[in-house]
């Protein structure tokens, strides 16, 4: 094999890939609703937006488009992370996510647009099951994953971007320049026969978790960007432990039946799953947001989509499984606006907006929820 | 009978599915490097979206606007921004983001009986005083400058 193919289509710990998309879509649901949603409100107010890119036109984006499409995103991401992710579902949340931040440029918070690259990239992951990533306990699994070098080398370049600018402006650069070349080695560890290489690797994450502990900022970005670090560089034998004793519950009750084909019990599942279909989005209508149950809705309909697919193409139980990740997704969504702030602080903000603009009447209705979601 | 326990990991790419790919990775890698150079040759420098300049908000100072438009009768009318746009808006016009400012004077433009809307943007400092200006039904906005040496 060449050195280019080598690195490219090379082994790698099959628990890295994994364990990385569930982690970003975690965060990335918990991210929309504590921190995108509070500022929804800002959305369509005096019919005026400019968006990230042309193609919008003169298209306005309200806070129920808004809060809908991160009510779709974040449902399915979170469904994906803790079920088997789906191509198809993982290109949905790719798309919604991007449409969230590109629709306005209220929305410009610089790593928004590196978590559209790393949705991105995911879509190109090999769809790996628990059982697939963590089954033998006596050595890692590994396998060919070229989008996991691709987000390898993707925050390689954002790293040595920001060196080159740091650098360009006078500033200290050594650090993310360090980042950079970290991360361009990063995935060669599990292919390496040298023992020195294999020690010596994991020291590397050191680099973006001191970097990021450094910078301060507001945002949940250092969580992204640490959060990441421990997974690519971690040792090949502690991320494979780890993912393990993670996955321990789903490699032992989730098994499938792997008889194929479509028989009575097939169909009994499929409308089984239509009702829970159904009733998942019902639990966004507790939340009180506008957007959140079309949103919601829409995810349902995204599932139904890769469920109906997967009836008959796959063992007979993922469908229901399936739906009870969209459920469980939606009850988490519930969980999250109603005991944290977001919900007082989206009317809150609100209500100071209308009341600056002298929409009084807006403001004391918005005032009005924010008082009854004060927490 | 086949293991529960056990599934095989992915099958090992075929050499025309690492063309493909490689074909892929090439474009995305090219992208990636291409875009945040466009910087260097963007006219509106307070524009620094995808460069990874920055990962947090700009802490460039801002600069106080204020608006102003001219009708048909010829009366001037001074603008609340407030009133019209959200802040995060007024941030940005008065950042003189070139985008939003313009965007901003088209919109009011599609008020009824505009001749002309104007925007003023004075930064304390060396950039001066940047003036806006839209004749409605025009396409880009005319700048000028005052620095402060002036």
């Amino acid at each position: 094999m060449r050195p280019l193919t080598r690195y490219w289509f090379g082994d790698i710990a099959l628990a890295r890939p994994y364990l990385l998309v569930r982690f970003v879509l975690t965060v990335l649901a918990f991210d929309c609703w504590l921190n995108l949603v509070p500022h929804g409100a800002k959305y369509g107010i005096g019919g005026f937006n400019v968006a990230h890119f042309p193609i919008f036109g003169d298209f306005v984006p309200g806070a129920s488009f808004y809060l809908g499409v991160l009510a779709f995103t974040s449902v399915l991401a979170l469904s994906q992370a803790v079920y088997r992710p789906h191509r198809i579902a993982l290109a949905l949340v790719a798309i919604g996510y991007t449409l969230g931040w590109t629709c306005s440029l209220l929305d410009s918070v610089p790593y928004h647009y590196l978590v559209s690259l790393y949705l991105g990239c995911f879509v190109f992951f090999p769809m790996l099951s628990a059982r697939a990533a963590f089954s033998r306990s006596d050595s890692a699994p590994r396998g060919s994953a070229w989008a996991y070098v691709l987000f390898c080398v993707t925050t390689a370049i954002v790293y040595f971007y920001v060196a080159a600018w740091s650098a360009a402006d006078g500033e200290p650069y050594w650090l993310p320049m360090a980042c950079s070349g970290a991360y361009l080695v990063a995935s060669m560890q599990d292919r390496s026969d040298r023992t020195a290489a294999r020690i010596g690797m994991p020291f590397l994450g050191l680099g973006p978790i001191a970097f990021h502990l450094l910078t301060p900022t507001e945002s949940w970005f250092p969580v992204y960007m640490i959060g990441i670090a421990g997974v690519v560089f971690a040792p090949t034998r502690s991320i494979h432990t780890a993912g393990r004793a993670l996955t321990s519950p789903a490699r032992n009750w989730l098994r499938d039946h792997s008889e194929a084909g479509i028989d009575e019990r097939a169909s009994r599942m499929f409308y089984l799953s239509l009702v829970g279909l159904v009733a998942a989005p019902a639990v966004s209508m507790l939340v009180d947001l506008p957007g959140v149950k079309t949103g919601c809705a829409l995810s349902a309909i995204a599932m139904l989509f890769v469920i109906g697919r997967q009836l008959y193409l796959t063992p007979k139980r993922r469908p229901l499984w399936r739906v009870a990740s969209l459920f469980g997704a939606c009850l988490a969504l519930f969980l999250t606006i109603t005991t944290s702030t977001a919900r007082f602080d989206y009317y809150r903000t609100g209500a100071v907006d209308a009341d600056l603009r002298g929409d009084h009447e807006a403001a004391a209705e918005m005032l009005e929820k924010a008082e009854r979601y004060r927490r | 009978m086949r293991s529960v326990e056990t599934e095989p990991p992915p099958p090992q790419p075929s050499p025309r599915h690492r063309r493909r790919s490689g074909l892929f990775i090439g474009a995305v890698i090219l992208l990636q490097f291409a875009v945040p150079l466009t910087y260097l040759t963007r006219e509106d420098t307070a524009d620094d979206r995808f460069t990874w300049r920055t990962f947090s908000a700009p802490s460039e100072p801002i600069c106080e606007p204020s608006a102003s438009l001219e009708t048909f009768d010829g009366q001037r009318e001074e603008l609340a921004l407030e009133k019209l746009i959200h802040r995060d808006w007024i941030d940005y016009v008065s950042r003189n983001r070139r985008a939003v400012v313009d965007a901003f004077l088209k919109k009011q433009c599609e008020t009824k009986n505009v001749l002309e809307v104007e925007l003023t943007n004075r930064c304390g400092d060396e950039r001066g005083v940047h003036e806006y200006r839209l004749r409605c039904g025009g396409e880009r906005s005319y700048e000028a400058t005052r620095t402060a040496a002036r």
